[in-house]
């Protein structure tokens, strides 16, 4: 049984965020809580004080605004699985929210304590890196955007302030034809995902980016890679992308795969993304 | 899934549903973490953080005040009675005394009117350990001057292991299983072919979906104790905790809900004990219930190290095998004996050999006791010697099945000197397997295909007894102590009183087991309960007929060969009475009851395990996998399996045993491991580090069928079954990678293992 | 406190339908759902094993989602309407997917049952006619280790079966 624990019901961010900066540290934002209970579970910390912010309306909304896709932080991975706009605009982060964890983790678990807990196993993380992808961070007094690739500051570790509250992930749109999201799982969460954009001029590569999940203690954008394949030809790419994603990186050890075989991973999944990424943006399909 | 002979029986034979279906599909059945007795407390235990160490001091001051808490239990409670206890060897305490040998062994017992009260108190008690040095892995505890966990030499035997005298054993062996027979040494030296290798097995985690649970009430007089438990073998927990706690066996009553799952996790004494002594202490009725994590620290399979080697002539006859296998059974003992002994024997093979020479060591280190697990000893080493007579086939030019059709042992050849002989034709079952494998059509590439065959002893000591009772109604209640671990024991039971007295299924009652009611049988386990339990059944239900017949032959005044029973009535051409009408003429009034006895005993000598097994169960299977050689990663394609158990009384429930039994081989072999740091702490303890297989780790095929030969001492000529296929799928798995030219030695087979394989080979 | 949030307090009350009938108790705000349910409610059809929302035993509906109740507090269920397996059932006659388990051997120790049943009712609520795959994945969350889970694909299709005949094609 947790300790004792209320339960805060704030109808506005600014609520929410004053709720923080009054009980500093003994507070967390509550959404889905398939992280955050998870951990008080198993006695790893315990937060007297819950900010539900699923009170809070108007946060779950999904749409479109010109020329970037605004996703709520409260849009549980279910519903980001079966939005009929992330279905037209972005069905490969349709398809990877279908396979988060597993059901009950998916219709109770929202996108923004996806990242604010930021896992380094966590999956959607990575593709929407790729997608250059941002986060809405407002507090009682303030509102910023940043990018996704200046969130992750550690492992476990985000730039959110301890009073922010995130409240919105945007995607530049639309995002490129040319996108690919492999993941390679055995274990509960997967070990490694890579999401690559491919821009194309004919057969030349014109924009990239790169990014390896699960592997490290958060995801990374491998700049060199990206930087390689500029003015490359699309027969070259996966392999000197691929070679570069190998020797960039620094896996995580743990307990259960090496270090050696998690940069394996990343070179084979990088070079099965560079592949698919190819034919999407020669092809015409939408990523 | 088919079989081979069509049954003539009314019910044996016949897909019979679930007699506990219902209740079961309603949540309407109860297992003791459902139950809920006046006055009862909440227990939860404080654990070891330590793998070695001597406890120095024990706070509970501030526990023992927390409004709520009733009792705290340490091991200065439990030292007027001796407090050691263990069915194989007495070394296990069931609290820490001075000592503690694992990390997350018992060392504070809390009861409170709460669960989470209970937890709250744990917080509040200080222990001071003093570390003392470790020996968590097999090399540790095995090397020169390794620290003893045991004074070995101080330490008693159990109350029943049927293994003979147990002698104390060096250092940290806790038990050493030895055969040998022929000439080895001279046969390898003159041999064509030798193969030899080292392998390692996991510890794997049993993983039934119910953890241990446990309630114990003393009577008002301290003299009789009741439990409710989780436990596979009431009798055997029955007789330790009497003998623990200075009771007469009667005064000890254990009753058995229904459990969620078993495996041979809740085989033998497990949380019976320090329940008991918490219950003692609070005066009050008291259950534990053990978390998942809890429960990887109170039992798991053995790990396993081995070193093989096997000889044999170029036209591939194989000549002699030799083993040593040492095998981790943690701080105690448990069932590391048996474990170790069926070990022993599963190692060779079912093969004919000239010369076997075999070792097996159980050995203590510094982790949570390991004990059963669905298919010990074969499990653990059919996967070495199969891929040993693979890679001689891969030197002679004969293929799996080819050197399998030569070699294999045929029905009535020994196994081992002195035991019971082959019972099953092997030949025919592993050309079975091979045909639902599809062995003869074309492979694509990256596709191995690989098929093992092997022997586990099984049945575990033949005593079983049942009572059945013809009520007035002319029902039966069928009073049998095997406990329905989802297994289908009552189901079983219930069609075997059907067919033996021409009734319905719907009118017979199986009453779970409880000590008091139902009568003794040894265990619920070694793919025993049809085999053993089941005779015992038929036996009692045939005492019944015989003397329903002998109350109809009065009335009818013929004789007893006269009749026929079908319908529930008794039939003499073409007039009938009914089972009421006949009790109720034998007892002059409505009312009264019959009853029938059947006993099952060993039939010759003592019913030891160097005399048996009761029969050879056939562990065997058949796998094709395809790998992905960039990443290792392994797609079982097709899963084949061959259940051969002379009858079939149920053939969707012995399917049901096939499939599940092959999915937690798939696990053993692909994905299940306990990791430990080497301070001995278990690092995966979670399902989110211990993959158990899920519905998207199912083979994309299954193909198996029932084999008939009615060769089994059972009921109708049934074997047991449930385990052979865990113990096949595993070993097959390996002999397919190797198929594919990929050779490991160490399990399991994760995607990392298998890159390095290939990379060494290409290397 | 400073300022006029609405907060639970370390007791709160809980307004919630169970299997279509009332209930209002009174919780601490950290019990979870299962808890309540089992121990205050006595439904203890729904089960605990692995306690971290993975194995699946403790699935109920909430509002006819798929939930983990062992990590889910109680406090989420005040104003919705919770499905145990208790509540399957009606009237007394066993509901399509009960009956579609037994007939299909698809439980052997029961203790996933009641979690996989309410998996399985959730799924064809809203994919009426799933394909192999898609039940594979539907209920890769629920954890068995008896079955072997073919048996209960096959039960899940018979579900499907009985359901669109009873519903005339469509719920």
């Amino acid at each position: 049984m947790l300790d004792h624990l209320t339960i805060h019901e704030p109808k506005s961010v600014m609520e929410a965020s004053s709720l923080l900066t009054e009980f500093g540290s003994d507070a967390a934002i509550y959404a889905g809580g398939t992280e955050l209970l998870v951990v008080m579970k198993e006695r790893l910390i315990h937060f007297p004080h819950l900010i539900n912010i699923k009170t809070i309306p108007g946060l779950d909304s999904i749409s479109l605004d010109g020329d970037s896709i605004s996703i709520g932080a409260l849009a549980t991975h279910r519903a980001i699985e079966r939005s009929a706009l992330v279905r037209e605009h972005l069905p490969l982060l349709a398809e990877l929210e279908a396979n988060v964890a597993n059901v009950r983790v998916r219709s109770t678990g929202t996108i923004g304590g996806n990242l604010c807990f930021a896992e380094p196993h966590s999956d959607p993380a990575t593709l929407l890196m790729a997608w250059d992808a941002s986060v809405v961070l407002q507090s009682s007094n303030s509102r910023r955007e940043i990018p996704l690739s200046e969130f992750f500051t550690g492992l476990l570790e985000t730039s959110r302030g301890q009073d922010e509250v995130l409240t919105a992930v945007r995607i530049p749109h639309p995002v490129p034809v040319g996108s690919a999201y492999e993941r390679f799982k055995i274990h509960e969460r997967p070990t490694a995902t890579v999401a690559v954009t491919l821009s194309l001029s004919g057969d030349m590569v014109t924009g990239a980016r790169i990014v390896v999940g699960s592997v490290c203690d958060r995801p990374v954008r491998i700049r060199a890679a990206e930087e390689s394949l500029i003015g490359l030809s699309t027969v070259r790419a996966a392999e000197v992308a691929a070679a570069i994603v190998h020797d960039e990186i620094d896996p995580t050890e743990d307990n259960f795969e090496s270090t050696d075989y998690k940069r394996h991973l990343a070179r084979v999944l990088t070079t099965r993304a560079i592949a698919i990424a190819t034919a999407r943006a020669s092809g015409g399909h939408r990523g | 899934m088919t079989s081979n002979t069509e049954s003539s029986y009314t019910t044996i034979g016949h897909d019979v549903p679930r007699v506990d279906a219902r209740a079961k599909a309603t949540g309407a059945v109860i297992y003791a973490g459902d139950m809920k007795l006046p006055g009862m407390l909440y227990g939860r235990i404080l654990r070891s953080p330590y793998a070695h160490a001597r406890i120095k001091r024990i706070d509970t001051k501030l526990a023992k005040a927390l409004p709520g808490v009733h009792t705290v239990l340490i091991g200065e409670d439990v030292l007027d009675i001796n407090p050691y206890y263990g069915h194989a060897i007495k070394d296990r305490p069931l609290i820490a005394i001075d000592k503690v040998r694992f990390v997350g062994e018992p060392v504070v017992a809390v009861a409170a009117e709460s669960p989470a009260i209970a937890d709250e108190a744990l917080t509040l008690i200080d222990v001071d350990y003093e570390e003392l040095p470790l020996a968590v892995t097999l090399d540790a505890a095995l090397a020169d001057g390794a620290p003893r966990l045991h004074i070995t030499e101080l330490l008693k035997s159990g109350l029943f292991h049927g293994l003979g005298e147990m002698k104390p054993q060096p250092g940290n062996v806790c038990y050493h299983h030895a055969f040998a027979r022929g000439d080895s040494d001279d046969l390898f030296a003159s041999a064509d072919i030798v193969v030899e290798g080292d392998y390692i097995f996991p510890a794997i985690f049993q993983y039934a979906m119910e953890p241990h649970t446990t309630i114990a009430q003393w009577g008002a007089n301290m003299d009789e104790i009741h439990i409710w438990s989780s436990c596979q073998h009431p009798f055997l927990v029955r007789a330790e905790i009497a003998d623990l706690f200075g009771l007469p066996v009667g005064s000890v009553r254990i009753s058995v809900p229904y459990l969620g799952g078993g495996f041979g996790s809740k085989s033998y004494t497990k949380m019976e004990p320090i329940t008991t002594a918490l219950a003692r202490k609070a005066k009050r009725p008291v259950r534990i219930a053990n978390s998942v994590d809890e429960a990887m620290v109170t039992t798991r399979r053995h790990g396993m190290k081995a070193w093989m080697r096997t000889a044999a002539r170029s036209d591939g006859t194989l000549l002699a095998r030799e083993v040593r296998a040492w095998f981790d059974t943690g701080a105690y003992a448990d069932n590391g004996p048996r474990v170790v002994a069926t070990g022993a024997d599963a190692a060779p093979g079912p093969y004919r050999w000239q010369a076997v020479k075999v070792d097996a060591w159980g050995v203590y280190t510094n982790t949570s006791p390991a004990g059963s697990y669905r298919a010990f000893g074969a499990t653990h080493l059919q996967w070495c010697g199969e891929s040993q007579v693979d890679e001689i086939g891969r030197q002679c030019g004969l293929d799996a099945i080819q050197m399998r059709e030569k070699n294999l042992l045929t029905p009535g050849e020994y196994v081992r000197p002195g035991g019971k002989p082959l019972d099953a034709d092997l030949i025919g079952d592993i050309r079975l397997v091979a045909k639902n494998l599809g062995w003869d059509t074309p492979k694509p590439a990256n596709v191995g295909r690989g098929v093992s065959v092997g022997l586990l002893a099984a049945g575990a000591h033949p005593v079983s007894t049942a009572f059945a009772r013809m009520e007035a109604d002319g029902h039966v209640t069928l009073y049998v102590s095997s406990t329905e671990v989802g297994q289908g024991a009552r189901t079983v039971f219930s069609q075997i009183v059907a067919e033996e007295l021409g009734m319905s299924v719907d009118h017979v009652k199986v009453i779970g087991g409880d000590t008091q009611i139902t009568p003794y049988d040894r265990s619920t386990g070694a793919s025993r309960s049809t085999t053993l339990a089941g005779l015992a059944v038929q036996r009692a239900a045939r005492e019944l007929r015989a003397q329903v017949l002998e109350i109809a032959a009065r009335v009818f005044d013929l004789p007893e060969t006269a009749f026929d029973i079908r319908e529930g009535q008794v039939w003499h051409e073409g007039e009938s009475k009914s089972f009421p009408e006949l009790i109720r003429v034998h007892f002059g009034m409505v009312g009264g009851e019959l009853m029938g006895r059947g006993e099952v005993r060993p039939e010759k000598g003592s019913g030891s395990y160097a005399e048996g097994p009761v029969f050879w169960e056939v562990c065997i299977g058949g796998i094709e996998i395809e790998v992905d050689r960039e990443t290792g990663k392994l797609t079982i394609r097709k899963a084949a399996s061959v259940a051969d158990v002379g009858r079939a009384l149920n053939p969707r429930m012995v399917e049901a045993q096939e499939m599940g039994g092959i999915m937690q081989g798939l696990g053993n072999a692909i994905y299940e491991e306990m990791i430990y740091d080497d301070t001995g702490q278990l690092i995966n303890s979670t399902l989110f580090d211990y993959h158990i297989p899920t519905f998207e780790d199912l083979p994309d095929a299954f193909a198996s069928t029932i084999v008939e030969n009615e060769d089994g001492p059972g009921p109708y000529g049934a074997k047991g079954i449930g385990e052979g296929s865990l113990a096949g799928a595993t070993a097959a798995v390996v002999t397919a990678l190797a198929d594919l030219g990929i050779t490991i030695n160490e399990l399991p087979v994760t995607p990392e293992r298998v890159w390095r394989a290939m990379n060494r080979t290409t290397d | 406190m400073a300022n006029e949030t609405v907060a639970t307090g370390q007791r709160t009350q809980l307004k919630m339908t169970v299997n279509g009938k009332p209930v209002d108790v009174e919780i601490e705000s950290r019990e979870m759902l299962l808890d309540v349910v089992r121990d205050r409610l006595g439904l203890t059809g729904a089960k605990r094993s692995c306690d971290l929302q993975v194995c699946g035993v403790c699935t109920l509906l909430v509002d006819g989602i798929p939930v983990s109740s062992c990590c889910t507090l109680a406090y989420e269920a005040d104003g919705k309407s919770v499905e145990t397996v208790e509540g399957l059932a009606r009237f007394g006659d066993l509901h399509p997917i009960q009956q579609s388990f037994i007939d299909k051997g698809a439980l052997q120790c029961g203790f996933c049952t009641s979690g996989m049943m309410l998996a399985t009712k959730a799924l064809l609520a809203e994919n009426p006619h799933p394909t192999v795959d898609e039940i594979k994945h539907g209920l890769a969350g629920n954890i068995c280790r008896c079955t072997g889970y073919w048996n209960i694909i096959e039960a899940v299709e018979e579900s499907a079966r009985r359901l669109a005949t009873e519903n005339g094609g469509g719920e």
